[in-house]
């Protein structure tokens, strides 16, 4: 990681493609899976919400320095969205394919109806709504880059998580035993209220303060914009929205296009985190008086080679 | 040195830095000083010196601030931590990192307002893969894909001596010393001149202090 030496405002260079693969995998595994217990799908969507999960997981691993210390982020809880985003993940997978057992064989200890298997599919669903809203959380927390510290991020990820679940469901509609009517009407819903959730999102981080303003600048004009406008907008979403209106049986490809939307929003907004600038350019500060004639220097040093620490102080 | 370890008030030492910004020359001093003593592979510096230019010419001049970890009394990057690899140790604010349980995830590197975490993704020296036998030593000190940042140099202060950057510095722009104890030099100078805490609106406050 290069430092820089001077004042422009600066982006985060540290997250980036896989952390976005997790974010849009984590969220639209657990997206799903909310969906499959709302809606009543077939048990496969289930399984697959779990899938895409585990999977998505697994690629988180590649991003973290040392993954074999993994197991060592359960530890902080109390303090930390990434301890708890774990704490969640992990319940969301055990209890999951627990209350997934009976669908897929004979469980002698474990029936589908039971109060036992209801109770776990219902642990897990909270777990998955966590999953979905504690992006969100973790980012909004962030006091050094004010495009991410707002309370808007936790509705937005979970918005986008439901419509990537709804994006699987529509990619894997063959599995419906009923054919995709109800999901399309969701998935036009999710999108429009996505949209103007990110409308609101970019109007009040306009609005905000420098380093909010340029993130803002980043996503609808270069460098970012090609990806926001083109990837978010057009293929992740107005595309999929006419697609799902008007002609449902382009379903597999609005699908497609909507998880590949959902991934690319969490490129822009991981890319797009400027950080405050250091306290040199904070606004306020007088420097004027730091630009001293040679006259002032020279006494100054001369306290300095007497001896004394007062010369210029 | 002022502020030493003796000089406890309230069970707690509170160690600081007070940087004129009226002294300071942009020299990197201190940054090649960190650097010697701290053995940070390339592109790492603990602490640097940035540079602005103010004024519109013919009146036009340069300002220089010296950035280092501010060791916060309420630091962002020891929460967000996931495994207590960050934290602030209990006899005095130094925020430091415990290599053996970092896991490499970069919340702390996003979480700091001050852009002063590292997470080196080689061990390679400056002078490619080979180490000089200096490099060869002094990168025991850390681990590839975990976290690092200025310690003040703790391994100096708990031996009674000033962080090498402080100790460095030709203009004495760096003032080390213990901000709880009232009759430290440090102290004096944040009573008397007048001064900024970088970003303190963000709530850290850092104990970094600058003189204007």
């Amino acid at each position: 990681m290069m430092q820089r030496f001077n004042t422009e405002l600066s982006r985060q260079q540290e997250w980036s493609w896989l952390l976005a693969i997790w974010l849009s995998m984590g969220g639209s595994g657990s997206g799903l899976f909310l969906l499959y217990l709302i809606l009543d799908l077939p048990h496969a969507f289930g399984l697959l919400a779990l899938g895409t999960v585990l999977l998505g997981g697994t690629v988180l691993l590649i991003e973290l320095g040392n993954p074999l210390r993994v197991w060592r982020t359960v530890y902080r809880p109390g303090t930390s969205w990434l301890s708890r985003g774990v704490l969640f993940v992990s319940f969301f997978l055990f209890t999951g394919i627990l209350s997934l057992v009976p669908s897929i064989g004979e469980a002698s200890w474990l029936s589908s109806d039971s109060g036992t298997a209801v109770g776990l599919h219902w642990i897990a669903g909270l777990c998955a709504l966590m999953i979905t809203l504690y992006p969100g959380f973790f980012l909004s927390a962030n006091r050094a880059i004010p495009f991410w510290n707002t309370r808007l991020l936790p509705p937005l990820f979970l918005g986008f998580s439901l419509l990537g679940g709804s994006g699987l469901v529509l990619l894997f509609s063959a599995l419906l035993e009923t054919g995709p009517s109800k999901i399309l009407i969701l998935a036009a819903v999710l999108i429009v209220v996505n949209l103007v959730m990110v409308f609101v999102y970019f109007l009040s981080k306009g609005r905000s303060n420098a380093p909010a303003r340029e993130s803002v600048r980043l996503l609808i004009g270069l460098p970012l914009g090609w990806v926001f406008w083109v990837g978010v907008v057009a293929v992740g979403m107005v595309l999929p929205l006419i697609a799902v209106i008007s002609l449902p049986s382009t379903a597999t490809a609005a699908g497609a296009a909507i998880l590949l939307g959902g991934l690319l929003f969490r490129y822009c907004i991981l890319k797009a985190a400027v950080f405050v600038p250091p306290a040199l350019v904070a606004g306020g500060q007088d420097f004027s008086k730091l630009n001293r004639n040679s006259n002032d220097l020279e006494r100054e040093y001369a306290g300095i080679a007497a001896g004394g620490t007062g010369g210029g102080r | 040195m002022d502020g030493s370890a003796g000089s406890v008030l309230d069970g707690a030492i509170k160690w600081g830095v007070a940087v004129d910004l009226k002294r300071c020359t942009g020299c990197q001093a201190c940054t090649i000083a960190c650097k010697s003593e701290n053995g940070t592979p390339p592109g790492v510096f603990w602490t640097r010196v940035l540079e602005k230019e103010e004024g519109t010419y013919p009146f036009a001049y340069k300002v220089f601030m010296p950035l280092r970890c501010n060791h916060c009394a309420d630091p962002p990057c020891v929460p967000v931590c996931p495994t207590g690899a960050s934290y602030q140790r209990e006899n005095d604010n130094l925020v430091l990192v415990d290599q053996d349980k970092c896991i490499g995830c970069h919340s702390c590197v996003v979480a700091c307002p001050y852009q002063v975490r590292f997470i080196p993704g080689n061990a390679r020296g400056y002078y490619g893969k080979h180490k000089t036998p200096y490099e060869d030593v002094s990168y025991r000190g850390w681990q590839v894909g975990t976290a690092q940042k200025c310690t003040l140099c703790v391994h100096r202060i708990d031996e009674g001596l000033e962080p090498a950057c402080v100790e460095t510095c030709p203009t004495k722009t760096l003032v080390f010393g213990d901000l709880n104890d009232p009759d430290s030099e440090i102290s004096e100078l944040v009573r008397q001149r007048e001064n900024f805490q970088p970003r303190a609106e963000l709530g850290t406050d850092p104990c970094v202090f600058y003189l204007t």
